[in-house]
């Protein structure tokens, strides 16, 4: 009768135990999953740098402003000419001025009806969205103007197919498509070249890319619409 | 021989509890292991909340310059100068402007997928937004902004993740709200044509609502003007 006892209390003692132990491992799992991402570390890291660049362009504005601020307290010429800057660079940011510098050419042509694709010669044509997705990839690589065909790209430009064609800033433009983006060539270019990016794609679609750094490119500035 | 039943019990509760223990030793070493790159993560984004401070209020001290310069501005000469350097900052998008427009909310598909599906599909994409914005802009919006983010010339749109990076550092999460200042019945028309983007959009479930609205406010935008590369010729 006493030895019965003290065996089922002895049962009860270990399977509360046990259930304590089944909680905790629970509690501690549950709690697992919120730590393991070193993929976030990696991106805050990346919009940390990009955040840091451009404090350091803030930093170049401040200094800029002031020093118009400066002049303009000086007198009428100076106060002419500062505000000339201003306007200089502004019109630049509007893509009204004509702007050179070092850069990438980005030359998109349709396939040729023959081999070069694995898939079948003549289904796959540049689309009005490959040119957007390009133009998207190079802003992203940091570039600073663009156009195609020697169309512009500012704030309100549109890429669109108006069959056949496809219009940018309400003009045909016509393939091969010569995309000019000023900025760092080679960032340009591994914004493009990344492995599986955006050229991989557009090769294996069968669409002709060629991919060229230049030292000195020209960005023709907007015509209006 | 009922003594016996009992031990075979307690053998049997003591060999799980030790598989058990077993366990939560390894478990916990694993978090032990990888609770680093959380506190890495964690102090990145306190570094990453400071930045973002700093930068605001470098924003503001730009804006403010920029206000100092434009009232120290008088004389008859500088006023013609200034009613075009007014007209050029709206074409570059860096003031605030208000108009009739619409207003599009992209959302991912709310509904459970049918089994087998690739979930990829259904959620959306940067391309999916940069096509939306286009088709404003073919439709003739003057200013656009998505969760009032202004789109500028040199604006991207790049998805990470479940969000989408946009001006270089501005993080957007869903719903995505698009802002488009222009005339209303011209920009619905163009979104809603028949194999349009809305009709590529909805193909997959996302939810897309458009709203016409008589007074839609497009902030302006909030980076800087610097250039490294380009010159004007």
């Amino acid at each position: 009768m006493t030895g019965k006892t003290t065996g089922y209390v002895s049962i009860m003692l270990v399977a509360l135990i046990l259930g304590m132990m089944l909680a905790v491992q629970f509690r501690v799992v549950n709690r697992a999953p919120a730590g393991i991402s070193t993929d976030r570390a990696q991106e805050v890291v990346d919009e940390l740098k990009q955040i840091d660049r451009e404090r350091e362009s803030l930093h170049k504005e401040i200094s800029d402003l002031n020093y118009k601020l400066e002049q303009v307290n000086q007198g009428k010429n100076e106060a002419i000419l500062a505000l000339k800057s201003e306007l200089e660079k502004t019109r630049m940011s509007a893509g009204l001025l004509t702007v050179t510098g070092p850069g990438l050419e980005v030359v998109l042509d349709n396939p040729d009806k023959g081999e070069g694709s694995r898939l079948s010669p003549g289904v796959f044509i540049i689309y009005a969205e490959d040119l957007l997705k390009v133009v998207n990839e190079l802003w992203g690589g940091g570039a600073e103007a663009i156009s195609i065909n020697s169309q512009r790209i500012v704030a309100t430009t549109e890429i669109r197919l108006a069959a056949p064609f496809i219009n940018i800033n309400t003009k045909r433009v016509v393939p091969p498509y010569q995309v000019l983006a000023i900025g760092d060539p080679d960032t340009l270019a591994n914004a493009l070249e990344l492995p599986g990016g955006l050229g991989e794609y557009l090769r294996d679609l069968g669409i002709e890319i060629t991919v060229e750094k230049h030292q000195e490119l020209t960005v023709p500035a907007f015509t209006g619409n | 021989m009922k003594f016996k039943s009992v031990y075979w019990i307690l053998l049997l509760v003591g060999l799980i509890m030790g598989l058990i223990l077993a366990l939560q030793f390894r478990v916990t070493r694993e978090i032990i292991r990888n609770a680093p790159p959380q506190e890495r993560t964690a102090a990145l984004y306190q570094e990453l909340e400071e930045s973002r401070e700093n930068r605001e209020v470098l924003q503001r001290r730009v804006y403010e310059l920029r206000d100092r310069l434009d009232q120290s501005v008088a004389g008859p000469e500088l006023a013609n100068m200034k009613v075009e350097l007014d007209r050029v900052r709206q074409l570059a998008g860096m003031t605030t402007i208000e108009g009739p427009g619409v207003e599009v909310t992209l959302n991912d598909n709310p509904n459970v997928l049918p089994p087998g599906q690739d979930p990829n599909n259904f959620v959306l994409h940067d391309e999916d937004v940069l096509s939306v914005l286009n088709e404003l802009k073919a439709a003739g919006a003057r200013a656009v902004a998505i969760n009032d983010q202004r789109i500028i010339s040199t604006t991207e749109v790049r998805c990470i993740g479940p969000t989408i990076l946009l001006n270089k550092n501005q993080r957007l999460s869903p719903p995505f709200v698009i802002s488009a200042l222009g005339d209303p019945d011209t920009l619905t028309n163009s979104l809603k044509m028949i194999n349009g983007v809305v009709d590529s959009l909805q193909l997959w479930g996302i939810q897309v609502d458009i709203k016409k609205v008589d007074k839609v406010k497009i902030p302006a935008y909030s980076g800087t003007l610097t250039y490294n590369y380009a010159k004007p010729k």
